[in-house]
């Protein structure tokens, strides 16, 4: 597994990564492998309120549907509207391919380094 | 996972890096690395192998093993011949499923019950409450024999590979067979749960699993686990216990005819008794024939049914979600997921599957009866309302050997309308025909073998007069059996049918002939409906039989489609109520030349199902048929039958140097008398019964049911080239028929001579026919047929005996009669021998140098010159101008 040390992780398997203020938000290696093939995914809009520990959108693999749990509150400032189309990209690279762009963050859940995020990835394989 | 059973395999799916799951208490392997989209996608192009040994294996023997069956499965056991598998649900009196399950008879005396892994301990107790009754037992053998399915359109040969060639079942959907695979035992069945229309599933001993399927990965197959095996029957349509059967969401059992394979897998046959769940099946079974037939008055027995759902807008639905119309649920979908396809280009036989990968969302649900195919519905995705719609099918299986996605909404693409006014199409029809008569005469070599040239003669014929007239004519028994007409000016038409029949007889060989019939598909038709007829004739009162059994040639194996229940048998046959199956038995064929007839496997098989009728005579005909052998032994055993010859292909061949089908012992011989025949397209019958046979009577009635039962306008231009043609032909014959014969041995041998694969037994130099069969590879006939027609050579591609069907044929069919009359010897199909291998094996154009060589040889041999015909068809000629 592969988990970049520029970038945080949340506990629910997503990754973090600030420019300015922005914050872009993705999954994590070990969470699309986790669920296989991704064949489709569910964004929000931009403009859309998202909130951190709730679900701002859901990605669904052959096997199932598993929510997208944002790891802050804020404004959605921009969808990678590539993966609507594509989701499987999300497969091939997970941390070229971002999510959502969030902007006027007021609220981050407390997120791991990539070391950390390794070792809690080893208990939950 | 301790307490997880596990399969032979186990270690090999760990080794691999499969993920493994808890499925129904087994530790089974759902994706390996590639992931389940990759899985899927390498079954429907190339092979996947599944471990399925923890499925239940349940060995059924003993001398009531059938009754026991019987009682206990919805199928009737006894249609499940020797050699066949059979799908079948375990109902419960309820009418519902407590499984479903597949049948195998590998041997006579043991029946081989595959069922549910999650199911195998509540079956055996289900069976046990009924086995006791019987002199019956069963044991789990699932430990001592793993089984892996082989799925996908290269999984014939890479089996074939260890069988060292040998086909490893027939190529027919559930047919069985014990081969070896390098050594070792293996239970094959051509059989699985993909919707590959090549699949198998192949049983060995436990000590044998690892080995075949590290065997199958060398030669190019690749793991796929359960992830792949679910999205891949549900594109298929297929129900899977749990889902499209057992208990629907709300726990209420589902009855076994709201899932569609219920149609095959339940019978009412007589001698199935009072079986478990009989009489609710029975009810349900009345309700779906309301509801097929769009009755939606009573459902009750019956109140929803699983059909195939696909999403019209984006998204995925998933088992459990609720289904509506308006603000009514309609049911609940029970299967669903988004499943990939490669996307195909191009229409029909020429479509190229792209590697372009697509999806689509698609599923299966269980909703209110009253909805159909087309109906749209909303499927509740997660609170919101999605689009769906109700699907005939997602997947297509019969044109082997791919299985084709069905997107629900693709149209072909229409035709462009044909521009300018009537009088400027008819012009321009005009010339078109022209260009193609005129390439298929001057530029082009056909070897179509059921095709002719006919002669200038039989063509001006056909186009004279009578050609638009009538002749109804019967004999009439208070006239002593004069033929009466109903029409005036049939004089002329009247001398010609006579002589004719005349004419015919001579060339038959036999005492009578109908010459009315138009084509020989009519002819077998009149002839079956007359042994029908015949068969009742005693007793007028009630609703006649039909005939039943018929021996003939299997269409796979060369038989004519005329003398199937598909073609002219189909209003005629019988269904055997023993096994609920069409009363048809074909002829064995020699294990070592699959296009030859097995005389004494034949002889066992007249035996034991004493055929009323048997018709040899083939489309794909390479060796003379039995007949004389057939009638010696019918005759000797005192077996009543009628032999019939239906020779289509071979009626120009009749003679000493191929057959003389009456002194062989044939009763009717039905022919067209187009292909090696010299005439127009029409038919013939012939028979050989004396006025004070019995028969004789059966003779009458085929007149009967030629006129008035098949034909009233007998197309009298061509019966008057048809007795032009019949002239020739009784004038030519002996060196027609030796030419064509020595042109076909002598192609045969110049193809293979230049590296082409040639079918048929060398010993005899392949054929003792018109035809030459060569092969291609598997699935490759219909692009070199189409190659070879680019560059002006015609044939047409064909299934060998081996091949599931014309989609995957893998041969060239030609016959030499139609080059033979245009003056082609042996040093011409020569040089034709190396135009097509050029072209075959080497890709080149050829089609300038067969146009070249066709131009030398537009003359008609075998036929009278226009010299010899002088004036008389000069005048002709000139009133047709």
């Amino acid at each position: 597994m592969n988990y970049p040390a520029s970038l945080q992780y949340s506990r629910d398997h997503e990754w973090l990564s600030q420019e300015g203020d922005i914050a872009v938000i993705g999954i994590t290696d070990f969470a699309q492998h986790e669920l296989g093939d991704v064949v489709f995914i569910n964004l929000p809009e931009v403009g859309d309120q998202v909130t951190a520990g709730e679900a701002f959108g859901d990605v669904e693999s052959v096997k199932a549907v598993s929510d997208l749990l944002s790891p802050v509150t804020g404004i959605v400032a921009e969808i990678n509207e590539e993966l609507l189309d594509s989701p499987e990209l999300l497969n091939d690279d997970p941390y070229a391919n971002w999510i959502i762009k969030v902007e006027q963050v007021t609220d981050t859940e407390e997120l791991m380094s990539a070391a950390a995020y390794a070792d809690l990835c080893e208990t939950e394989a | 996972m301790s307490e997880l059973k596990r399969t032979q395999l186990y270690d090999i799916h760990v080794a691999a890096g499969a993920t493994m799951v808890d499925f129904g208490g087994w530790e089974m392997p759902v994706q390996y690395p590639t992931g389940i989209v990759a899985e899927h996608l390498y079954t429907r192009s190339k092979c996947s192998l599944f471990d399925v040994s923890h499925m239940g294996r349940l060995l059924v023997e003993g001398s009531e093993r059938v009754a026991f069956l019987q009682h206990v499965v919805s199928a009737n056991v006894e249609g499940l011949l020797p050699g066949r598998a059979m799908y079948c649900i375990l109902p419960d009196e309820d009418g519902s499923a407590v499984d479903d399950a597949y049948l195998y008879r590998f041997e006579e005396d043991r029946l081989l019950l595959v069922v549910n892994a999650a199911n195998i301990d509540k079956d055996l107790e289900h069976l046990a409450k009924y086995v006791g009754e019987y002199d019956c037992r069963i044991t789990n053998i699932s430990a001592d024999w793993a089984c892996i399915a082989v799925q996908g359109p290269a999984s014939k040969d890479m089996l074939m590979t260890l069988s060292s060639g040998v086909p490893v079942t027939e190529p027919m959907k559930n047919y069985v067979n014990t081969v070896l695979l390098e050594g070792r035992e293996a239970k094959i069945a051509k059989t699985g749960y993909t919707g590959e229309p090549l699949g198998y599933e192949v049983f060995v001993k436990t000590e044998d699993g690892a080995w075949l399927w590290n065997r199958l990965c060398e030669l190019g197959a690749r793991p796929a686990g359960l992830g792949a095996r679910d999205t891949l029957r549900l594109e298929a349509g297929l129900p899977l216990y749990g889902h499209e059967m057992g208990r629907d969401p709300e726990g209420v059992p589902m009855p076994v005819y709201s899932a569609p394979v219920a149609r095959f897998a339940v019978s009412f046959a007589p001698q199935k008794g009072e079986y478990i769940g009989r009489a609710a099946l029975a009810k349900q079974y009345e309700a779906y024939q309301r509801i097929m037939n769009r009755d939606d008055s009573d459902n009750s027995a019956l109140p929803r049914r699983i059909q195939c759902i696909a999403l019209l807008d984006r998204g995925v639905m998933r088992a459990g979600m609720p289904l509506y119309k308006g603000d009514r649920q309609v049911g609940w979908v029970t299967s669903g997921t988004m499943v990939p396809f490669y996307k195909a280009e191009g229409e029909g036989l020429e479509s190229v599957i792209t590697e372009e990968v697509m999806k689509r969302a698609i599923g299966m649900a269980y909703v209110d009866s009253d909805i159909r195919p087309d109906d749209e519905v909303e499927v509740d995705i997660r609170g919101k309302r999605i689009r769906a719609v109700i699907a005939e099918r997602h997947l297509d299986t019969m044109a082997p050997p791919f299985a084709r996605p069905i997107i629900y909404g693709y149209t072909l693409a229409e035709h462009a309308p044909e521009e300018g006014s009537r009088l400027e199409k008819a012009v321009r029809l005009i010339g078109k025909a022209a260009d193609n008569h005129e390439w298929r005469q001057r530029r082009c070599i056909n070897l179509i073998p059921s095709e002719n040239t006919p002669s200038r003669a039989v063509r001006l014929l056909s186009s004279s007069d009578p050609s638009g007239r009538y002749a109804e004519h019967k004999t009439v028994k208070s006239f002593y059996d004069k033929d009466i007409f109903y029409y005036q000016g049939t004089k002329f038409i009247d001398w010609v049918e006579q002589q004719l029949v005349e004419e015919m007889k001579y060339y038959l060989g036999s005492k009578e002939a109908e010459t009315r019939v138009t084509s020989g598909q009519m002819a077998n038709t009149a002839v079956f409906s007359a042994l029908m007829d015949f068969k009742n004739r005693l007793n007028r009162k009630v609703t006649p039989k039909r005939l039943g059994y018929v021996l003939n040639n299997h269409i796979i194996k060369g038989g004519h489609l005329s003398a199937q229940p598909m073609g002219a048998l189909h209003d005629y046959i019988a269904v055997d109520p023993v096994t609920e199956q069409n009363a048809i038995v074909n002829f064995p064929v020699c294990p070592d030349n699959i296009y030859k007839i097995d005389v004494e496997e034949t002889k066992k098989v007249i035996a034991e199902y004493k055929p009323e009728l048997i018709i040899f005579g083939k489309s794909m005909v390479l060796c003379k048929e039995p007949v004389a052998a057939i009638r010696k032994f019918v005759d000797e055993q005192g077996i009543k039958t009628t032999i019939m010859y239906d020779m289509a292909h071979v009626l120009g061949l009749i003679g000493p140097h191929f057959q003389e089908p009456f002194k062989e012992g044939a009763e009717i011989v039905t022919g067209s008398t187009h292909k090696t025949f010299f005439g127009p397209q029409r038919g013939v019958i012939g028979t050989n019964w004396d006025e004070d046979d019995l028969k004789y009577e059966l003779w009458e009635t085929i007149q009967r049911r030629v006129f008035p039962g098949s034909v009233s306008n007998h197309h009298l231009g061509t019966q008057l080239g048809q007795l032009m043609a019949a002239y020739e032909m009784n004038t030519f014959k002996d060196e027609y028929q030796k030419a064509v014969i020595a042109n076909a041995k002598h192609f045969a041998k110049a193809l293979a001579a230049r590296g082409l694969t040639v079918e048929g037994d060398p010993a005899m130099d392949y054929t003792e026919t018109h035809q030459v069969i060569v092969s291609v590879g598997y699935g490759k006939g219909a692009e070199v047929a189409e190659r070879l027609e680019r560059n002006n050579i015609i044939v047409n591609y064909q299934a060998t005996p081996d091949e599931e069907g014309f989609t995957a044929s893998g041969a060239l069919r030609m016959g030499v009669s139609e080059m033979t009359r245009f003056g082609f010897g042996s040093a011409e199909f020569d040089k034709l021998a190396d135009l097509i291998a050029d072209c075959i094996l080497n890709g080149k154009e050829v089609g300038e140098d067969a146009a070249a060589l066709r131009d030398g040889y537009t003359a008609m041999r075998y036929c009278f010159s226009d010299e010899e015909l002088g004036e008389a068809l000069d005048r002709l000629a000139g009133m047709l101008r």
